[in-house]
């Protein structure tokens, strides 16, 4: 319409318009709502009449809103539809054919703008619209009205598996049976499914020339990852594409259980290429870690690869067939094979005999079995160990004194009786080193140290095939490690001990990477452990699978269970998802290694091509009743306004505002007492530019109690003033803490008063206390009940809180302070650490046992300080000093010193706590200096 | 846009806030310039001495004993000069009864963003203060129709308690119309917005033996100047009436007309019975107009006895 792409599905309205003249006169002459004034001298007046009636104009600006406001109601009642779909004024049904498999997906969104666009338009001709999505499972046709079209193809989703079209061939041809002039619009993802060409060359045998649109874009611009191997140290990842595409670059991206990043890797196609190949070359760790690597930013299905147990970390046997004294553990063989594999694999011990070990162990499905030094194996256990190795185990044995003296048939190579010794002191011979590893050893390439020395070897048999067993040799060509196939599985005999007894090997690296290359090997050859022999009913079910878009998600209802054999790619029935439980996982995924994309060729349709980029239709109607909407809300403002209503309406809401932001304010401080507090706390450090690492400082824990805590900071005050006026620490003005929230590593004390009405601490509490004595810090419970202690022992309700809240901590044993213990020397020398009360006892970390030789010691100590300190003496309470330095509390107790012990007690838990055990050696000097005097 | 606001009738009744306004401003009164105007008009305000012997506190004369009078009364000092006896008499002095009137009709309370306070506020913090003043210099002050006059030291709270409890004027535009005695006087607080015939009646009334009286007319700023634009519905607050106007700008000039003559005629109401007339805005500081009150009852006082 006037050259421009807009035209109106109902043009007739647009003839009111022209009464947009009569609605202007109307408005003009429409005025505003008068004012309302209240006037007192009215009364006088009321014989004065007005002059003027003729009434305010109404504001040329109000005006043009209203009829502007008028317009667009015309309008969008007019239905305006900007860039209209061609029409082709068919009224005939129309059967919309979505490609929604895995290639699908990532451009989903414009696939979906597309086909509503399409059942729109059928919508304004008036076509019946049937829906069929080919990844979806087939079921029947039906042509409906385009409204259930549009919800039924909102429902559509991209599937995360190639489809398989040629099932809904048999539904297109009833619908084409029914319906005979029926159109087809096919917006298609131009890649083959499993069916390859069949679907095209189907629906070509159904439908004549014109039929059928096909809507695709140029090229099929999906990329995929078709396989992941595990293979020679790195991870080979595979990406296709169905026809070079312009997208000749990308990143792969590697991920671990969590999904976190492990590693990205570029890769990038040739020109013309359709498959290239990445390769993540990781340490084995992080390797082994990776669960999923996808191709980031394409957002489906085909483009992640899940990575299963297959190929991951081995789990290894050992077995030792001598006995291992557990107390050396250096002399045992397993020591060094168990530090070179425990990075790469998961080591399991035997327990027991050697025959229990081997079998627990193949019980345990290990894929490794070592046995070091193991000589001989009676006839089941042999029996078993050779299923083992012949269904794909690995048998690493390490020679030894057992194994030279008589071996069963579970080695490489036949060996001789006894041993060869070298440069011992009966031989001429130095010890050996190794010959450099030949191309076809497992081992070429590994540097070989030139300290390695073999100082002792079991010998091969001299054998016609002895030097393709061998993977190492000897520099005099004596083989050192050989191996041989034996069923699927593989052999590996160390011609020496496990152990430094023989030779050096173990001592060096070079036999840590050996060990990591033979570990790689057992991949390869491991895929049938034990798990395999019951495969074929074992059933697993899945745990996560993947949605259209690579997304993980719970498994949909329809996901069904897969045999443990699953090798194919994954259907509508089996999702790609990880199937079974999270430690031994089966990965299917969408594509299995070995496929391709394959570009789908339409010419046997003789279809209409059209490219895949949208007519960007736009509805005009929505947007002008919005605006509509927001001129009538805007025209009510107004009027308002005019009215001189709006002054009163502000000025009501200005209060309530206010009244509201006050009860919220008031009911932020109150739910917010604490935080506020804390937060004081905490920003406390940072006024004072200090933080509390750089200042030592007394800490007290806030109960909740505002008497107590006053008590503790005023007590620690106190102790602070006077450690700075006796002692060499300059200690900071004391703080409080809440365990809960305050980082606590800072403070070397923390005096914690025992509130019983308080709340016990919570759990998170607690384990952060733990840590804290677990890492050196001292805490000292003061119970404050000493006055209250009754003779009978019955325990207060603030030793029952302690008991409480101690119940769950690793707490030491602990004894009432021995008169030798280094707490009563640190600084002063004391006998009992009263506080306001004289009559608690005080309760350390219980000592070691005295040694011997040390009776006569003044002071003992343990290892480091005592993570606790317990009381009831009210040590806070003595040492409280108030602003003009008085003392806020009496001291109950008969002698006249008390409150000076009771600073004396307070330096010396501070110096404790502090310096730890180092007075108990300094006390030790002057009975040293009079012994030497004798 | 000038907004208005029409008080609460309970707003209307007097409380602690306007008594202490009251006392306040009675406290600020300049005496000095009082006294100035006092000596000016030759007389010392508040007790006035009648020129003849009676009940008073200052010496008139002295007198022989008459045989049959009361000993007691002999004025024993001056008869011991000589051999009579002399009876010490005084001069008989009275104090002047001053009658106060405040409109608390719903007129009054209104008040503009113009005005300094509202009109109700003005009037009863002017009525007190001039009370507190006329007592304070001797005078008695009553309320017309409420109070008989007294001397009390606490003559505004007492007024305040008299105006709280006193509920049907709340409705009433003017005074009780009764005539007061020739030697009092009348002060009448309020708006005035009465057509003039009510007035007139009332203040004939008030003045039917002779007594004076004082006019004081409490007018919002807006009242006076109807600072008012485009279309507008007027509403009074006693009657109800209510006045459509399509444009107040040009209504407004004619309104300014109107109140000029309404003005006039009260004046020139005021002036035939020998009445004072004051015009207080509320805009304007509350002193200003009580200044003027005291000046022209005392100015009033002086034309009196100076005509005597």
């Amino acid at each position: 319409m006037f050259g421009l792409p807009l035209t109106f599905t109902v043009p007739l309205v647009l003839t009111a318009l022209a009464a947009l003249p009569a609605i202007w006169l109307l408005l003009r002459i429409t005025p505003p709502q008068p004012k309302r004034v209240d006037f007192p001298p009215l009364k006088i007046l009321a014989d004065l009449r007005p002059e003027q009636e003729t009434p305010a104009r109404t504001p040329w600006w109000l005006l043009l809103m209203r009829l502007l406001l008028a317009a667009f109601l015309i309008l969008a009642a007019s239905g305006p539809i900007w860039n209209p779909l061609a029409e082709d004024n068919s009224r005939a049904p129309l059967l919309l054919v979505v490609d929604n498999g895995l290639a699908a997906a990532h451009n989903w969104r414009d696939r979906m703008n597309l086909a509503s666009e399409r059942i729109e338009a059928a919508g304004r001709d008036g076509r019946t619209v049937a829906i069929l999505g080919t990844a979806e499972a087939p079921a029947g046709l039906e042509l409906s009205n385009p409204a259930a079209a549009l919800e039924r193809l909102r429902s559509l989703k991209p599937q995360p598996h190639l489809q398989d079209r040629r099932a809904h061939l048999e539904n297109i041809q009833r619908l084409l049976e029914s319906t005979p002039d029926a159109h087809i619009i096919w917006i298609s993802d131009g890649v083959a499914g499993v069916d390859g060409q069949d679907f095209v060359s189907g629906l070509a045998q159904m439908t004549d020339d014109q039929r059928v649109t096909v809507l695709k874009s140029d090229r099929a611009s999906a990329l995929a990852l078709a396989g992941v191997e595990n293979a020679g140290g790195r991870l080979n990842a595979r990406v296709v594409r169905a026809e070079p595409n312009g997208r000749d670059s990308g990143t792969l991206r590697a991920l671990d259980l969590r999904n976190l990043p492990l590693a990205d890797m570029r890769f990038s196609f040739d020109t013309n290429a359709t498959e290239t190949s990445v390769a993540f070359d990781l340490p084995t760790e992080i390797r082994n870690a990776i669960t999923r690597i996808e191709i980031l930013g394409e957002s489906s299905a085909g483009a992640v690869n899940l990575v299963d147990e297959r190929g991951k970390r081995r789990r290894v046997g050992l077995v030792f067939g001598g006995t291992a004294d557990q107390t050396q553990p250096l002399l045992s063989p397993l020591y060094y094979i168990e530090r070179a594999l425990s990075p790469y694999s998961e080591i399991r011990m035997g327990r027991g005999g050697v025959a229990d070990s081997v079998n627990q162990l193949i019980d345990e499905q290990v894929s490794i079995l070592v046995l070091a030094d193991v000589g001989g194996l009676d006839r089941e256990t042999l029996g078993r160990v050779t299923s083992f190795v012949e269904q794909g185990g690995l048998l690493l044995r390490f020679a030894g004194s057992r194994l030279a003296a008589g071996n069963d048939e579970l080695v490489p190579v036949r060996l001789r009786r006894g041993g060869r010794s070298l440069g011992g002191s009966l031989s001429w011979d130095t010890p050996k080193t190794f010959a450099p590893f030949t191309r076809e050893s497992p081992f070429f390439g590994l540097a070989i140290p030139e300290e390695i020395g073999i100082r002792r070897q079991i010998l091969a048999e001299p054998d016609g095939d002895l030097s393709s067993r061998t993977w190492a040799s000897l520099a005099d060509g004596t083989p050192i490690v050989t191996a041989d196939r034996r069923g699927d599985g593989l052999i590996v005999l160390f011609h020496v001990t496990a152990d430094a007894t023989w030779s050096n090997l173990p001592l060096s690296g070079l036999f840590v990477d050996m060990l990591r290359r033979i570990t790689s090997l057992a991949g390869a050859a491991s895929d049938l452990t034990s798990e395999a022999r019951n495969a074929e009913i074992e059933t697993v079910a899945p745990r996560m699978t993947l949605d259209g878009y690579g997304m993980s998600t719970t498994p949909p209802a329809n996901a069904r269970a897969i045999p443990r054999t699953y090798v194919s790619r994954a259907t509508g029935d089996h999702p790609p998802g990880f199937y079974g439980p999270v430690d031994s996982s089966l990965a299917v995924n969408a594509l299995v290694p070995g496929d391709t994309l394959v570009p789908l060729n339409f010419a046997p349709l003789n279809a209409r091509v059209e490219p895949l980029a949208g007519a960007q239709t736009v509805d005009l109607r929505m947007p002008l009743f919005m605006l509509a909407l927001l001129l009538l809300l805007a025209d009510t403002l107004a009027s308002l306004w005019l009215g001189g209503h709006l002054s009163n309406l502000s000025g009501r809401v200005r209060k309530a505002g206010a009244a509201a932001s006050i009860v919220l304010a008031s009911m932020m401080l109150f739910s917010s007492g604490f935080d506020a507090r804390a937060q004081d706390l905490m920003s406390r450090p940072i006024d004072e530019n200090a933080s509390p690492a750089l200042i030592t400082r007394l800490a007290y824990v806030i109960t909740g109690d505002a008497n107590v805590d006053e008590t503790s900071r005023a007590g620690l005050l106190g102790l602070t003033q006077i450690l700075s006026q006796r002692t060499a620490l300059t200690p900071g003005d004391p703080i409080g803490i809440d365990p809960s929230r305050d980082e606590v590593a800072f403070y070397p004390l923390i005096y914690w008063p025992i509130v019983a009405t308080q709340p016990i601490p919570s759990e998170v509490t607690i384990r952060k206390l733990d840590a804290f004595m677990k890492g050196g810090g001292t805490v000292i419970f003061d119970t404050r009940d000493a006055f209250n202690n009754r003779p009978d022992g019955a325990v207060s309700a603030e030793g029952q809180y302690l008991r409480r809240m101690l119940a769950t901590l690793d707490i030491p044993e602990l004894e009432s302070v021995p008169n030798d213990h280094v707490l009563t020397k640190t600084f002063y020398i004391l006998d009992t650490f009263p506080g306001r009360y004289a009559t608690g006892q005080t309760w350390i970390e219980a000592l070691p046992p005295r040694a011997e030789g040390e009776e006569n010691r003044p002071a003992r100590s343990g290892d480091g300080v005592s993570p606790i300190i317990i009381t009831s003496n009210d040590l806070a309470a003595a040492w409280a000093v108030g602003p003009r330095g008085e003392y806020l509390f009496p001291v109950v107790g008969s002698n006249q010193r008390q409150r000076e012990m009771a600073y004396r007690s307070g330096i010396n838990i501070v110096m404790y706590s502090l310096t730890g055990n180092y007075k108990a050696d300094q006390v030790h000097v002057r009975d040293l200096l009079e012994r030497l005097g004798q | 846009m000038t907004r208005v606001r029409v008080l609460p009738e309970s707003a209307r009744s007097p409380g602690r806030q306007e008594t202490e306004n009251a006392l306040s401003l009675a406290h600020r009164m300049p005496r000095l310039v009082l006294e100035a105007r006092r000596v000016a008009a030759n007389l010392a305000h508040g007790i006035h001495g009648r020129r003849r012997a009676g009940i008073g506190e200052s010496f008139w004369q002295f007198r022989p004993f008459v045989a049959g009078e009361s000993a007691q009364r002999i004025d024993w000092r001056r008869s011991g000069r000589d051999d009579r006896l002399y009876v010490r008499e005084r001069e008989w002095e009275t104090a002047q009864n001053l009658w106060i009137w405040i409109d608390r009709s719903a007129s009054m309370g209104y008040a503009s963003e113009l005005a300094q306070a509202p009109k109700i506020e003005r009037a009863i913090v002017l009525g007190f203060a001039l009370a507190d003043c006329f007592v304070e210099s001797g005078e008695r002050v009553g309320m017309l129709g409420l109070m008989a006059p007294r001397a009390t030291r606490r003559i505004a709270e007492t007024m305040a308690q008299t105006l709280v409890t006193d509920r049907a004027s709340l409705e009433e535009d003017m005074p009780p119309a009764a005539p007061i005695a020739p030697q009092h006087e009348a002060i009448l607080i309020g708006d005035f917005l009465s057509p003039v015939r009510d007035i007139a009646a009332t203040v004939e009334g008030i003045s039917a033996r002779g007594a004076r009286g004082h006019l004081v007319m409490i007018v919002d700023p807006v009242e006076e100047t109807f600072p008012f634009q485009g279309q507008a519905v007027l509403h009074d607050l006693e009657d109800g009436l209510s006045l459509r106007i399509g444009d107040a700008e040009a209504w407004g000039r004619a309104y300014r007309e109107r109140i000029g003559a309404h003005r006039a005629e009260l004046q020139e109401l005021t002036h035939r019975r020998g009445w004072t007339f004051t015009i207080h805005r509320t805009d304007r500081p509350a002193s200003e107009a009580a200044l003027r009150l005291l000046t022209l009852v005392s100015a009033a006082r002086g034309a009196k006895l100076g005509g005597r």
